[in-house]
């Protein structure tokens, strides 16, 4: 569950405009790092990793619509600057693809940034623990308490957006003469129109703010914390048997980013083809 | 038709375009290439063909020449200078194409793909788009103009890649194996491009190849490697077609005519001379049948 | 995701739309979006999404592929109204507003060719992001060509399993760890073609021109009067909200005189 498979339209303004501004200074500020040198080296390398975990993306790993992310091994092959800027990148082109909305890019880039920066953290600090031949089971390891970490970062987006509670408030429109949102069901219109006069009145959801806050981020929570964990292992068995296979073929390019190794493989006649 | 010898004269010799001599590359798996023996030399105007089995290590020696790989021994020098250290000083003047030109095209359509070079070079936008329109027209795939790079054929794209290496009407034209993924007509068509390149503008060409027919056609010189790098013979085209051992010993399978007067001389001591072009090959048996 | 067909419809096929300019589509979608985003009225975001399909039955655009595309966002939209919204209403002006933003999103993806739907953004992030962004792209149908390749070749050898997860899951395992290596070799190979071909950074994309300013300027026009009826409805809902139904009439007519006159010139 690292992408916030929210809507548009459901998380308040203040909140998506929030994660935009984060993640434009993020971004910006990533992208001065990364200028500082070789930053032409890099642009193509943003440019495969970025496309690499959208085609991750859009196929599935086993045929019940579970698609992995990649985002791990992209964090731990790219480094934290680098991976800002490809979270970004990846969030963008998909959104404008109808996955993921335009106004929740913003926090999408944060929520995927920080899990290819945390995975990044976590691989190098468990390697450091259990070395270097083991370094699959720690990117399996990395790879799980990444995605619970940044899971609860999302629950923790939708508590801060308030979902439900949110919704609901928003759903009535501004009176611009007391500047207040007030419920336009009140008036029984659309319930007449849509379900046939069948009674849900304003008394289900006016239990006050932070009642209805916890309710509704709980309810998320729960619906996330139950399918998740899954998604987790698929994602770290598949993340330890890349970095495994990567780690035995080019071991450099796992532990020392693949900008440390000036390998030339020529397509054609003289390539070694692993 | 160029005369030299190959490696007397090494890169002294005023005309030398590009120059090779005893390099050594060792890939990350262990294969080693080591393009020694003779030297490599291209003089201006040439048109020099690289001919070799897979392994040989044509494309590294083009690599080398392109300042992609860096040798630790030996010498390259591409209109003088190490082209691996100082390139930014010589690449206006080479127009390249790789094998792989699907990777080649950088640019997300095809006029900003061959105006790519003109723009990072900082040329004024009136005279890029003149360039470009001139070399589409050169290729004649004006039509592609504004189509996506990646959904044209393979052969769409080789011409693209080739106008983009045109456009800035390089002196020197690296090729590494440019008929692949033409079809005859195309491949005809590139081949007489080139000719008129080399006739009329005096171009500079070096190419790897696999399609023997198309060397003594197009070039005037020829290298041969062998596997590990070993440069093992150069000269003419005829020169080099009738080392039939040598060519069987390389894997190379020499052109159909080579193979069909080298039979005739083996059956009869008073066959022609070899001829490698249809037309020729008409004339001396006509010739040979009256008895002249 | 199709990204295959999207970019064909987008290069390849031909309407009214593919002729307008880029930065009017990514203007008027901006609009659209917050028309969606502003309001909480069911038959407003409702109208909105039959407007924009009134719009993609006039550019004939592939019904299928848009339907698969914006249906994709709804499936989680779903979940999320389930997991987060407290009445039955809310749900499901939750999924409409998804499925209008996505639909808004993938007609212009599905008339645009990507270069031109990602160069105005290019010109806006810092260098090296947004000559990433458009190398992303590029890559992307290189690595997707490379994917299937490996796909096919790793569940050959798997022994043509389709249908056993676990075996799958391997084969595509195995080829995303020989796509990665790919990868790699792929940006090297990219890098040097780069700096051969004299690059300096900032990739250059020229934006065509609209064929007719007048069908840019009634398209952003029409955005913007349905952020106007959106925001309207939104303000003065007390007075307007009982006339809500009129609202989805006329996209419907809309979609309905294009069927007609498309059947016409059929």
């Amino acid at each position: 569950m690292s992408h916030i498979h929210i809507p548009d339209g459901v998380l308040p303004l203040w909140l998506w405009v929030a994660g935009w501004i984060a993640a434009i200074v993020v971004v910006t500020v990533a992208g001065r790092i990364a200028s500082r040198s070789e930053a032409r080296r890099k642009v193509p390398l943003i440019g495969v990793v970025a496309a690499l975990m959208i085609v991750a993306m859009s196929s599935e790993i086993v045929p019940l619509a579970y698609h992995v992310n990649l985002s791990v091994i992209g964090g731990i092959l790219l480094a934290p600057a680098l991976s800002a800027i490809t979270a970004f990148i990846v969030v963008l082109v998909l959104a404008m693809l109808g996955h993921g909305g335009v106004t929740v890019l913003g926090l999408n880039a944060i929520v995927i940034g920080a899990e290819m920066v945390i995975g990044w953290a976590l691989f190098h600090a468990v390697l450091r623990a259990l070395g270097r031949s083991r370094a699959a089971i720690g990117a399996g390891v990395a790879t799980v308490f990444t995605l619970a970490i940044t899971t609860t970062l999302v629950v923790g987006i939708v508590w801060l957006g308030g979902a439900g509670e949110a919704a609901e408030r928003e759903t009535g429109a501004l009176d611009p003469a007391t500047m207040r949102f007030e419920n336009p069901f009140a008036e029984g219109v659309f319930e007449f129109g849509l379900f046939g006069g069948k009674d849900h009145g304003p008394d289900d959801y006016e239990d006050g703010d932070e009642a209805g806050r916890y309710l509704s981020a709980g309810r998320f929570a729960a619906v996330v914390y139950t399918l998740g964990p899954a998604g987790w292992l698929i994602e770290a068995l598949v993340t330890a048997g890349i970095i495994g296979y990567v780690a035995r073929v080019r071991p450099k390019m796992v532990f020392e980013g693949p900008l440390a190794e000036e390998h030339h493989r020529i397509p054609g006649d003289e390539s070694g083809g692993h | 038709m160029s005369e030299h010898t190959g490696h007397a004269h090494g890169h002294a010799s005023l005309d030398a375009v590009v120059y090779v001599s005893c390099v050594r590359h060792s890939y990350e798996d262990g294969t080693t290439v080591h393009l020694c023996g003779l030297d490599f030399l291209v003089k201006r105007g040439q048109r020099v063909t690289v001919l070799g089995p897979n392994g040989s290590g044509k494309t590294t020696l083009l690599y080398h020449l392109l300042g992609l790989l860096r040798s630790h021994e030996g010498e390259v020098r591409v209109f003088g200078v190490d082209p691996s250290r100082e390139w930014p000083k010589i690449r206006r003047r080479i127009g390249v194409v790789l094998q792989n030109v699907d990777e080649q095209l950088l640019a997300p359509t095809v006029a900003d793909d061959v105006a790519f070079s003109p723009r990072q070079y900082g040329m004024a936008e009136t005279e890029v788009v003149r360039r470009v329109d001139d070399a589409l027209a050169m290729l004649g795939i004006a039509h592609l103009h504004d189509r996506v790079p990646h959904n044209l054929s393979g052969g769409e794209k080789r011409k693209v890649a080739l106008a983009g290496a045109l456009v800035m009407e390089p002196e020197l034209l690296v090729l590494d194996e440019p008929f692949e993924g033409l079809d005859p007509a195309s491949r005809d068509s590139l081949i007489e491009l080139l000719e008129r390149l080399s006739t009329e503008q005096g171009t500079t060409i070096v190419m790897s190849t696999h399609d023997i027919d198309s060397v003594p056609e197009f070039a005037d010189y020829a290298y041969v490697l062998a596997p590990g790098g070993a440069i093992v013979f150069s000269g003419t085209p005829e020169a080099v077609f009738s080392q039939a051992d040598l060519l069987a010993e390389g894997n190379i399978k020499p052109p159909i005519l080579a193979e069909l007067f080298a039979a005739l001389a083996h059956a009869e001591a008073d066959a022609p001379p070899p001829a490698l072009s249809v037309d020729h090959a008409v004339e001396a048996l006509v010739r040979w049948r009256r008895g002249e | 995701m199709h990204i295959g067909r999207i970019d064909e419809s987008a290069t390849l096929a031909d309407s009214w739309l593919h002729r307008v300019s880029p930065v009017s589509k990514l203007l008027a979608f901006a609009l659209v979006l917050g028309a969606a985003v502003s309001t909480w009225n069911a038959l407003v975001v409702g109208s909105l999404a039959l407007a924009l399909v009134a719009i993609a039955v006039s550019a004939r655009l592939r019904w299928r592929l848009l339907l698969t595309l914006a249906g994709y966002p709804a499936v989680f939209a779903l979940v999320f109204a389930f997991s987060a919204a407290t009445s039955v209403l809310g749900g499901v002006t939750i999924v409409l507003k998804a499925v209008t933003a996505a639909l808004a999103a993938v007609i212009v993806v599905l008339t645009t060719p990507y270069p031109y739907v990602f160069a105005p953004i290019q010109r806006i992030v810092p260098t090296i992001v947004g000559d990433a962004l458009l190398m992303t792209y590029r890559s992307l149908f290189l690595l997707l060509e490379k994917f299937g390749n490996l796909i096919t070749a790793s569940r050959l050898r798997a022994g043509l399993t389709t249908g056993h997860p676990v075996r799958s899951a391997r084969a595509t395992t195995r080829a995303l760890g020989g796509l990665l290596i790919y990868s790699f070799d792929l940006s090297q190979r990219s890098y040097d073609i780069m700096r051969m071909r004299g690059y300096e950074g900032r990739l250059h994309v020229t934006l065509p021109r609209s064929t007719d300013r007048r069908v840019d300027v009634a398209l952003v026009t029409g955005a913007l009067a349905l952020l106007g009826v959106s925001l309207t409805w939104r303000l003065g809902y007390q007075a307007l909200n009982p006339y809500s139904w009129v609202l989805p009439i006329v996209p419907v007519l809309a979609i309905i005189a294009t069927l007609l006159t498309k059947e016409k010139a059929a």
